[in-house]
């Protein structure tokens, strides 16, 4: 059924819907709209799942693992410097092998203190082993939370679904809440592979050896390429059931581009309208959206840019002493591909400031008149201080 | 590791997982600190000059277990119901709640399990030692010859009670006004004594040459017989006709003989008889004025009586020292001078002088004398016929001449005239007693030394029958060895008491009872100082699970092969009932 929710509804409704069994979670802006709805949930009977409040987001992490170690589906969700306080556990999360999901309100980092959109949090744990699906709108956030059970309980790895601050986790959007039936048949119980259990009582996560430790730290490499292929069959199952994909990337008028802009979560919304401006100004112009950024999809992303002749890259995120993260990845994807475009990186919308059209119309028109890139990232918009 | 690790192996899916116990990781043998259950004394016990458990008390009440409770109070004081009301509570002063918000209400605990005793016919399950063939004159039935005989009849000792009064109680029936001290709580407490097999005669006043004759009969005789006889003002007019002895009125009240009084009287005194003398006045209808020497916070009166008579209409007119009586039968003029507070005097009192030459006459219808009171026979007092003579904190022991011991107890002995340090005296002279008997007299003084409660004077009877106290540790438990982290504030239970207009009508007993619920309430804001109340909380903090549960009485152990010695047990302990100590001590 449609109906007009906010980002953050969009996201309790799918954990309903997937019939978590626990949620721990500690309050922060952005994200705080989301417990508080599944808090509002587990308190109604709607849900039936115990809420756990937990001291810190560490904590909640940490509750999650011993939750989830005992074979029941769980969810939490963290933004900004909650998600920094958790990063040890995200470790442990991907070592342990426990698949969960957590929503993740990207938001920017302290100081000065910001509580608006930035992806440097979530970008800043991609070495974490968790799979990382970044959501353009309501519809796509509701849609993706279920994708992630299912993907992540067929590969054992935990998964970040991705959502803007405010842009997407404040906005209102028809979004078509799907039946509890049909939400079943896509994503039945969760049937662990392994568990803690009293009746056959075992420890896990004991100290590993030089001789074996490589090999564990390898199948968890082998699971992170297991799915790239396995998302692809989730939305297959997904579609068959919805009628909607989204792709681990979306091509939007990149058969005949020659300049391809490369884009994350709302900034994409924004592009496809600037794209269609332009096309209609006869502009050959391509938009790349990546929704899957771990495990990378180095295929689709070649297969999609190779042909362009340039590629421009926006980031609304930064790693300092190198650049966009997400046109650093990009680079790493196509160097090895003989004859592929150079890639433009700029720098945009970072702690929350508006990326426009008229901005993306600038980063189009700057990469369209400049036969390489003027520095690694340019940063857009600045203000002299 | 000597461990094989076994691995779960899937699709891809490669963890370590043991099934081998941690078991075989001894890790005790990294300790160099050990844990141990030390439990200790509480300040409120030590404080109590009858050394009761309290803080076992008042945990055996949160429990519910209210016979257990008073049985506890039993084994140190036969008197809870008389000191549930009468007490002036010292306990209370040293509770190490009081420093965190307020001091647990253990006067008003004591008389709900004494009240709660009586309405269920409890039946009090105290050891009692075999019975000795030493025979006990015990002389006086007020509390500290009662204790005497109680903790005596406990040791195996007969008694033999003499009162002169027509029944017995001493100051308890005869000088405590009925609505501190209703008739009836005093008999069933009596009577509990009795159906121990101590034997009252009353109406048999005994005389001087009894000390003597006591021998044939007797092997020691505890003298308890009380101040009775007032002090002398000695000042002129002070033996005119009317003028009254406070302690002869409070006397009579209880006889029941008092008719109305509609003056205004003056009460010369400050100590609990002047108080209870003005309060009754107040009750028979007439206005009381206390006549005090020294400040109101130099009366030796206890400070809620006088808050009470203040409350009920009692005037104190405090630095006023009384000159000359003058008067007939209808009106006698108190002649005062003002006084000043001029230092303080050898008993720590503040010492007084006169302020002037002024003076002031205060007119009134009555007069009473209530300045303390003193033996009313020379042969009381200890020491009057001679003998070898040991002095201890509540009582004297003197071997008289003709061979004949006799200990002193009570209002005799005692600095502080009160119930509960009579019942120590009677407590300390039983068992002083029985060590004369067992081991001679030499050995009394550093016998009694091992049976105080923390570093004394109190005595604890259940220590010196070897009962399950006497594994405490003597320290004192102080505020900052509590883990106050545990506690959040509370207030403590108002007692609830009669309106101020009612009590000034009636003798009627002015506290109230408390419901079982409020007394649970109150009891679960006490620390337990020093006592294991099965928190478990060293059970939930131990990172080795090496805090077992066991059947003991202590209900769990330490197991020593895997304690590291870490203290976490010990500082998140929150009533210092464990100690942490070095390896090899």
């Amino acid at each position: 059924m449609k109906r007009v929710v906010e980002g953050s509804q969009a996201v309790a409704e799918a954990v309903r819907l997937a019939r978590v069994g626990v949620i721990s979670a500690y309050p922060i802006t952005p994200q705080t709209h989301i417990v508080e709805f599944l808090s509002e949930y587990c308190a109604n009977g709607s849900l039936n799942a115990r809420f756990m409040r937990v001291e810190s987001e560490h904590s909640a992490l940490a509750a999650l693992i011993g939750t989830v170690s005992t074979g029941v589906r769980a969810f939490t969700a963290t933004s900004g410097q909650g998600l920094a306080l958790m990063h040890e556990l995200l470790h442990w999360t991907s070592g342990a092998r426990l698949p969960m999901v957590m929503a993740e309100v990207n938001r920017a980092l302290a100081p000065g203190w910001n509580i608006w959109v930035d992806q440097t949090d979530s970008l800043a744990q991609r070495d974490t082993g968790w799979i990382q699906l970044y959501c353009e709108n309501g519809q796509e956030v509701l849609d993706t939370i279920l994708q992630a059970y299912r993907l992540g309980e067929l590969v054992n790895l935990p998964v970040m679904v991705v959502l803007d601050a405010f842009f997407l986790s404040h906005t209102y959007e028809p979004v078509d809440v799907p039946d509890q039936e049909l939400v079943d048949s896509f994503l039945p119980s969760y049937v662990p592979k392994f568990q803690l259990d009293p009746k056959d009582p075992c420890a896990f996560g004991s100290l590993v050896t030089p001789n074996v430790y490589m090999e564990m730290r390898h199948s968890i490499a082998l699971a992170m390429d297991d799915a790239l292929g396995c998302f692809s069959y989730v939305e297959d199952e997904f579609e068959k059931i919805f009628g909607r994909r989204y792709g681990s990337v979306e091509a939007i008028h990149c058969e005949d581009a020659e300049i391809i802009l490369v884009t994350t979560g709302t900034v994409t919304s924004t592009s496809r309208q600037v794209v269609n401006e332009l096309r209609a100004k006869g502009e050959k112009v391509g938009l790349m959206k990546l929704k899957l950024f771990r495990p990378f999809p180095v295929h689709d992303v070649r297969m999609t840019l190779m042909p362009a002749k340039k590629v421009a890259v926006i980031d609304r995120n930064f790693s300092f002493g190198s650049g966009g993260i997400f046109a650093q990845e990009i680079r790493a994807a196509l160097c090895n591909a003989p004859g592929h475009p150079p890639i433009y990186g700029y720098i945009a919308g970072i702690g929350g400031r508006d990326v426009t059209t008229d901005v993306i119309k600038e980063i189009y028109r700057k990469t369209k008149n400049s036969d390489i890139p003027e520095a690694e990232s340019v940063w857009m918009g600045l203000q002299e201080v | 590791m000597g461990e094989k690790a076994e691995i779960i192996i899937g699709d891809h899916l490669l963890i370590p997982c043991s099934r081998m116990s941690t078991l075989s990781n001894k890790t005790g043998s990294w300790r160099f600190l050990r844990p141990r259950y030390d439990e200790k004394t509480a300040p409120c016990s030590a404080a109590c000059p009858a050394g009761e458990d309290i803080a076992m008390v008042e945990m055996l009440t949160t429990q519910g277990s209210f016979k257990e409770a008073w049985d506890t109070i039993l084994r140190e004081n036969p008197f809870p119901a008389v000191c549930g009301r009468v007490c002036f509570h010292p306990c209370e002063g040293r509770c190490n709640r009081g420093e965190f918000d307020e001091a647990i209400a253990i006067h008003g605990i004591e008389r709900f399990l004494a009240d709660t005793a009586a309405r269920n016919e409890f039946k009090s399950s105290l050891e009692k030692r075999p019975p000795r063939k030493e025979k006990i004159a015990i002389v006086g039935a007020g509390p500290s010859g009662l204790a005497a005989a109680y903790f005596l009849t406990m040791l195996g000792y007969a008694c033999d009670v003499f009162e002169a009064m027509p029944e017995a109680g001493g100051v308890l029936r005869w000088g405590i006004p009925e609505y501190r001290l209703p008739v009836s709580v005093l008999r069933s407490e009596i009577a509990r004594i009795e159906a121990m097999g101590v034997r009252i005669y009353t109406g048999k006043a005994v005389s001087s040459d009894f000390l003597s004759k006591a021998q044939d009969e007797y092997h020691a005789v505890f003298m308890g017989c009380g101040h009775s006889r007032s002090r002398k003002l000695a000042i002129p007019g002070e033996d005119l006709e009317g003028l009254e002895e406070g302690i002869s009125f409070l006397n009579a009240i209880r006889r029941g003989e008092t008719a109305s009084v509609h003056e205004t009287v003056a009460v010369i005194g400050g100590g609990n008889t002047a108080v209870d003398v003005a309060r009754s006045i107040v009750r028979l209808g007439g206005k009381a004025i206390i006549v005090y020497r020294r400040r109101r916070e130099d009366m030796p009166a206890f400070d809620d009586e006088i808050t009470m008579a203040l409350e009920e209409g009692v005037e104190i007119r405090e630095l006023l020292a009384p000159v000359r009586i003058d008067g007939t039968g209808e009106s006698y003029t108190l002649t005062v001078r003002a006084m000043r507070v001029a230092g303080t005097d050898s008993d720590g009192r503040a010492a007084i002088e006169p302020a002037g030459e002024e003076s002031e006459e205060i007119v009134v219808q009555k007069i009473f004398k209530a300045i303390g009171e003193e033996a009313a026979e020379e042969w009381y007092r200890p020491g009057e016929r001679g003998g070898q003579q040991l002095t201890l904190s509540n009582s004297i022991l003197v071997r008289q001449p003709d061979g004949v011991v006799v200990a002193y107890g009570g209002d005799l002995t005692n600095d502080v005239k009160s119930v509960v340090h009579a019942v120590a005296s009677g407590k300390e002279a039983a068992m002083a007693l029985d060590i004369l008997f067992r081991k001679g007299l030499d050995a009394i003084k550093t016998e009694l030394s091992a049976y105080v409660v923390g570093s004394g004077p109190s005595l604890s009877m259940e220590i010196y029958m070897a009962g399950p106290r006497c594994e405490r540790n003597h320290h004192v438990v102080a505020y900052n060895e509590i883990n106050i982290d545990y506690f959040h504030l509370s207030p403590r239970i108002t007692q609830p008491r009669l309106l101020i207009d009612e009590r000034k009508k009636t003798f009627g007993e002015i506290d109230l009872k408390i419901s079982a619920n409020l007394a649970i309430r109150e009891t679960e804001r006490c620390f337990n100082c020093g006592l294991c109340n099965q928190c478990d909380n060293c059970y939930l903090f131990c990172p080795d699970i090496a805090v077992c549960h066991d059947e003991s009485k202590q209900g769990r152990h330490i197991n020593y092969d895997y304690c590291k010695g870490c203290g976490l047990c010990v500082v998140e302990c929150p009533r210092n009932a464990m100690i942490l100590e070095e390896e090899g001590q």
